[in-house]
């Protein structure tokens, strides 16, 4: 056996070992702070483009959704173009991390773990878990699920981290993307899927089949802008604009502009969060 | 980096390790078969086969594996056919790896001389005893090269298992990185797994180049 | 059964946005085997060295190329280098730079073979007509190569465009990506269409890497 070859494949590991592992000497916290995002006149924003009616991209290639109506309203009163990005859940916080974005407009559940990672501005949206699952076999309670049964989830979602540390045994189906794990629930390969209960409830309303059996799991949390760690120009005019937001129902109107068609006006007061203001009783987080 | 947070997530890898060889070796073998047969049919001039060979191969080499992986795993369902996770990327390595490994052998079985399949055959032997005794270990000597490319290129394109929900290593490293944000600690992890994985295979391949190399100039 | 998702396609500009995402993935390989093609050669003549410490170093590198997944290499680029360097790579930027990466590994080799694979004699012969060296590797040994590496360089295309697809995973919108958009916004009102986009997919790298390929078959054979 040639040496050589030996050596340079040792020097090799060594190499791509020691580049990844200096990563670590440096801060993290690459970011563009409010006055080089509006001198750039470009603002880079976060959203999932494959999570209807949240954010996603419509037949003329548009982007559209929940996020997408806060996202243009964000750059309009920044004044600013705004490039969007289409992300994963499970990139959302390295994308931030990196500055490969400004904010993050994703469907962005607020936890202690991610807000160590990046700063979230005020919350527009209160959000639970929720399972659903096909009519002939409704899961009424994660407790029900047999051995051989799975669950799907989305890789870097809430719905995933709460399920690995309550219930170790259940037996997760990850996937990638949004439209990946709705294609697997209706191509029947899980006994049910169990992400944000605002996405689960979409799901069921909009596809035939399908009721969700578990309306809310977990806590009560919110759904929130976030920007880099430390971003402090950015985070405080994002939390100034949702505050002034407030004032005139931007909400409201969001709502009813994006989510009425699927959820109906039943959901209007649970959903929306306006001004950053939540009530009292439900911020229990921390 | 945080030395804790490794010895937390080793067990973890380990597992993703097991799954990507179990599946990888897997997609190896089916390769094979596929390779072989294909091969087989092309040697023999089988009619109508030999069509349905061709375009096979035509078709699983000229397009990706993550697009054939969504078809097998998202699409088929649509028409009533579904398949398991590890079923579709045991089948789907395979299925590409065949192709590969057909043109492989192919280019194996065009070095041998075709005197020696017309000897064998005024020996007296049928051309499957020809084919499986004379021409076949020759011509696998001389694809030995081929055959070790082919076998790192599909264990290194169980990277893309994500998309049909299999944790191998790159989806055990992404969603890591997802839930827990330790960028750094699951890039060096996924990079010195892939080095256990792959080294062994890239040292024993070329060695047995050498080595077969050696037996060929000899005789 | 219900439609498999064919009408999907001509609603809106969703064909159009098709072949735009496969246009990204097409302009992504293009630009990185150009790329690979100019840094290839110089690589490649080094390569010939008979110097133990680039020997050792393209060992090195060859090695990486070899064992690494794309995958893996687009991850650490893309995330990575922000991290160690404070460099804020775009996704197309990182993926070329990955293909590049790789695209100047290989075309090295390729460059290599081929300058070994030239008998001896044809330098003897140039000389001996009184060519310096660099004139003899000017016009003897340079076209050679090019004509041996031309078909390969062109199969070194179809599988960067096949590679394409995994920048998907790093957030570039290309086909695959837009075909999944199609999908979702469409689930409501035609759950089947899966099987018609991703079997639309298939066939579009299938349409764009066969012609490529046979194209490299054909020079090889005219050629050799």
């Amino acid at each position: 056996m040639k040496k050589t070859q030996i050596i340079a494949t040792f020097v090799a590991a060594a190499i791509g070992t020691t580049l990844i592992g200096a990563g670590s000497v440096f801060a993290d916290g690459t970011f563009r702070t409010l006055d080089e995002i509006k001198e750039s006149g470009t603002i880079n924003i976060g959203v999932f483009s494959d999570k209807s009616p949240f954010g996603y991209v419509d037949e003329n290639g548009d982007y559209q959704g929940y996020d997408v109506y806060l996202a243009e309203r964000l750059g309009e009163d920044l004044g600013v173009e705004i490039n969007y990005v289409s992300t994963e859940a499970a990139s959302r916080i390295e994308y931030l991390q990196t500055g490969k974005v400004d904010i993050i407009l994703a469907n962005f559940t607020v936890t202690p773990e991610r807000a160590e990672e990046v700063d979230f501005a005020l919350p527009y949206m209160n959000v639970a878990l929720g399972v659903v699952s096909p009519d002939d076999a409704v899961v009424e309670s994660l407790d029900d699920l047999g051995e051989e049964d799975q669950v799907i989830v989305i890789s870097g979602t809430t719905a995933e981290t709460y399920l690995v540390k309550n219930y170790p045994d259940i037996h997760l189906q990850k996937y990638d993307a949004y439209a990946e794990a709705k294609t697997a629930l209706e191509n029947g390969n899980a006994a049910a899927w169990a992400n944000d209960n605002t996405e689960v409830i979409a799901f069921a309303i909009e596809n035939e089949g399908f009721t969700v059996g578990i309306p809310s799991l977990g806590s009560a949390d919110t759904i929130a802008p976030a920007v880099t760690k430390g971003n402090e120009s950015l985070l405080d005019w994002l939390n100034e604009e949702i505050v002034a937001l407030g004032e005139e129902q931007f909400f409201h109107a969001d709502y009813e502009a994006t989510l009425l068609d699927t959820y109906g006006a039943d959901y209007e007061d649970t959903l929306v969060v306006e001004g950053g203001a939540v009530a009292a009783a439900e911020t229990e987080t921390e | 980096m945080e030395k804790e947070v490794i010895l937390q997530y080793l067990p973890m890898y380990r597992e993703a390790l097991l799954l990507t060889l179990k599946i990888g070796w897997q997609g190896v073998f089916l390769a094979f078969i596929f390779g072989l047969l294909c091969a087989l049919v092309r040697h023999m001039k089988i009619p109508v086969l030999r069509g349905v060979v061709t375009g096979y191969i035509e078709l699983f080499r000229n397009t990706p594996l993550l697009v054939q992986l969504f078809f097998l795993y998202f699409a088929l369902p649509k028409i009533g056919i579904r398949l398991s996770p590890e079923f579709c990327g045991s089948l789907g390595l395979g299925l590409l790896g065949g192709a590969y490994m057909a043109e492989t052998f192919r280019s194996g079985l065009e070095s041998v001389a075709p005197i020696q399949e017309e000897s064998a055959l005024s020996l007296g032997m049928t051309p499957l005893q020809a084919f499986r005794h004379v021409i076949l270990p020759q011509a696998f000597t001389a694809s030995v090269a081929g055959i070790v490319a082919n076998v790192i290129f599909l264990l290194k394109e169980t990277s893309v298992f994500s998309v049909i929900s299999l944790m191998d290593l790159m989806f055990t490293a992404k969603d890591l990185i997802g839930m827990y944000a330790k960028t750094m600690e699951c890039l060096t992890l996924l990079v010195v797994f892939y080095l256990i994985m792959l080294l062994p295979v890239s040292l024993l391949g070329s060695v047995l180049e050498r080595r077969l190399r050696h037996a060929e100039f000899g005789t | 059964m219900q439609s498999l998702g064919l009408d999907v396609l001509f609603k809106g500009s969703n064909f159009l946005r098709l072949l735009g995402g496969l246009w990204v993935a097409v302009r992504i390989s293009l630009v990185s085997v150009a790329i690979s093609i100019a840094l290839g050669i110089p690589a490649g003549i080094l390569m010939t060295s008979n110097r133990k410490v680039v020997k050792g170093i393209f060992r090195v590198y060859l090695e990486i190329v070899r064992i690494m997944p794309q995958m893996v290499l687009l991850f650490i680029v893309y995330f990575g280098t922000t991290r160690v360097f404070g460099w804020n790579l775009s996704a197309e930027v990182s993926a070329i730079i990955v293909f590049v990466f790789w695209g100047c590994a290989e075309m090295g080799d390729l460059v290599r073979g081929a300058l070994i694979s030239i008998p001896r004699i044809q330098y003897e012969s140039a000389q001996a007509l009184g060519m310096d060296a660099m004139t003899s590797f000017r016009y003897v040994i340079l076209p050679q190569t090019v004509r041996r590496l031309i078909p390969l360089s062109i199969n070194l295309i179809t599988r960067m465009i096949k590679t394409t697809s995994l920048v998907m995973m790093i957030g570039i919108v290309e086909v695959l990506k837009v075909g999944q958009q199609i999908i979702e916004a469409n689930r409501k009102t035609s759950p089947n269409a899966a099987f018609g986009i991703f079997a639309v997919v298939l066939l579009m790298y299938f349409l764009i890497c066969w012609p490529v390929s046979r194209l490299a078959v054909y020079l090889e054979k005219r050629w050799a």
